[in-house]
């Protein structure tokens, strides 16, 4: 085999060697990769999620006072700003399940959604000089960062035709919670917060269920046991959270209740918060 | 038509004001689904196990490819192979998250795939990116003969983190599974440089023996030491709606992709 390792090859490291002459479905290599350093790309950089059904599908009265205190905010606070799809993906998503559809294509079917609402926003930032950012385009964020304090991206993480089948049923499950977490975790971000309709985290669907309970601060291993029928967050995210490196914790605010967002930014325990217990890295 | 509740708009569906959260509302989505392109073979090249042995091992297979064509449809994932174990040294050396490791995979493979898009050309067969197999890649068929695609799925910056340690788990194997899931294609076949998958690994161990057709629960509850494809695909394979069994073969033996193509019993056949 035309191998570029040898023994004596003295650039690479011991883990580097390992890695080239082992397979990489070998534990023991994956072992060896845990105690790796952990370097953070955009350690000031705060990742919002915008809800589409909380939020973006409600409109003016919603979304107006949420982009001004995102403006109040850019003179303190770097955000990559990403949303949600909301009610246009629950219709694309029936009809297409209707139709016979893989879950590939409901990802392609959704990310479309996710992204009209990311260009709303846009439109209604562009003034500030905020950009829109394609996936493809994420290697310029770190300029218009710098420049302009924030970006505009579509959630869903650019899976398109890859998603992989949910356990149950055919909803992508990782969709813009999921996509946004990705972005806070790859960059080592300084805060995730989700804006909601909601205050947090109840133990039922507040909007459903009055005699539901609201829960301001729980670790991921403790709501994950709770097993809840629903939840404010998709799945894949406390999934995620459990194996994250850089992000050990989530909050989720009220985006209809004025200040709650400047409130997480500034680093007030507002609305729920979401930790993960003991982390040994 | 559009209803008004709590001041959000909503379209009418099924859906509708429903949380896509809940297990319930996530249970009524199952379902027939259907096969976009139920006729097409779906073939992964292995990076390190084929594409570094060089011409020795890629051009008899490449042969044996188009040997094939007129009988079977052919789509090829390429694998990435030695390019990337280096520069996941130097970038866990770096101390670079998952997700860049990820990103800069998936030009090892893309190099790969042109490649061997470079050598198949003269056959008919075209490269395509991501966004064109998303756009383009039943009206290059009808054109083509046939197509080459970067069998690392474009997760890119939102690779997920892996269970253990840093190495992305969704490699070139992964990506041209769930490419011939979600296209519903005929046939799904790892070419790599062991005859199948093993009780232990068959470099090191002469006691190995080929384990010929296994569930993936079975693969995943044995916990093999080593896999001759992604540990993630069998998860993947658990929850198949189309591609619900997958073939590993030896692509360093000429007639074993023809005879997989065929259906015969070669290798190691993994069934959901």
């Amino acid at each position: 085999m035309k191998d570029i390792v040898e023994d004596k090859n003295s650039l690479l490291t011991a883990l580097g060697k390992q890695l080239l002459s082992s397979s990489l479905t070998d534990a023991s290599v994956q072992q060896a990769t845990e105690d790796t350093p952990n370097f953070a790309i955009l350690p000031w950089v705060n990742v919002v999620k915008i809800g589409g059904q909380s939020i973006m599908d409600r409109g003016r009265s919603a979304v107006y006072p949420l982009v001004k205190e995102i403006v109040a905010n850019l003179g303190q606070h770097k955000m990559i700003l990403g949303t949600g799809a909301g009610t246009r993906a629950r219709h694309i998503y029936s009809l297409a399940i209707d139709l016979g559809l893989p879950t590939g294509v409901l990802t392609v079917l959704g990310t479309a959604v996710a992204w009209q609402n990311a260009q709303m926003l846009h439109y209604l930032l562009a003034q500030y000089g905020i950009p829109f950012i394609e996936p493809e385009g994420f290697n310029t964020l770190p300029h218009y960062l710098m420049e302009r304090s924030a970006v505009v991206c579509q959630g869903m993480p650019p899976y398109k035709l890859w998603e992989p089948n949910p356990a149950t049923g055919r909803i992508p499950p990782q969709r813009t919670d999921t996509g946004c977490f990705l972005i806070a975790e790859v960059f080592g971000a300084r805060k995730m917060i989700y804006v909601k309709d909601e205050d947090g985290l109840y133990t039922a669907d507040p909007k459903k269920d009055p005699s539901c309970r609201y829960i301001s601060r729980i670790s991921v291993q403790e709501l994950l046991a709770l097993d809840l029928e629903d939840l404010i967050v998709e799945r894949a995210v406390l999934e995620f959270m459990m194996r994250a490196r850089n992000i050990h914790e989530i909050q989720f605010v009220n985006g209809l209740k004025p200040g709650q967002l400047t409130a997480a930014l500034n680093g007030d325990p507002v609305g729920t918060i979401i930790y993960k217990n003991g982390d040994k890295r | 038509m559009t209803f008004r509740d709590f001041d959000a708009r909503h379209v009418e569906s099924s859906l509708m004001r429903e949380s896509l959260v809940d297990k319930n509302v996530i249970a009524r989505t199952d379902g027939q689904v259907v096969s976009i392109l139920p006729d097409v073979n779906i073939i992964q090249i292995g990076g390190r196990s084929i594409m570094d042995r060089g011409r020795s091992a890629l051009l008899p297979l490449l042969e044996e490819i188009v040997a094939n064509q007129s009988q079977h449809r052919i789509i090829i994932g390429v694998g990435a192979g030695v390019r990337s174990r280096h520069i996941f040294s130097v970038g866990l050396d770096l101390g670079l998250p998952t997700g860049a490791l990820a990103a800069l995979s998936a030009k090892d493979s893309a190099q790969n795939a042109y490649m061997v898009s470079c050598l198949l050309a003269r056959y008919g067969f075209v490269y395509l990116e991501a966004p064109l197999v998303v756009q383009l890649l039943p009206a290059m068929l009808a054109a083509a003969r046939g197509a080459v695609f970067n069998g690392i799925p474009p997760y890119s910056l939102w690779e997920h983190p892996p269970l253990l340690g840093k190495l992305p788990p969704h490699g070139s194997d992964a990506g041209s599974y769930l490419v011939a899931e979600v296209f519903g294609a005929r046939s799904m076949i790892f070419l790599k440089d062991v005859d199948g998958v093993y009780t232990a690994d068959p470099k090191s161990d002469r006691s190995a023996e080929l384990i010929p057709h296994a569930t993936a629960q079975e693969l995943i509850d044995r916990k093999l030491h080593t896999l001759p494809i992604e540990t993630v695909v069998l998860e993947l394979l658990t929850r198949a709606k189309l591609a619900k069994s997958v073939r590993v073969i030896n692509g360093l033996n000429p007639g074993n992709l023809t005879r997989a193509l065929k259906g015969e019993s070669i290798g190691t056949l993994i069934s959901k």
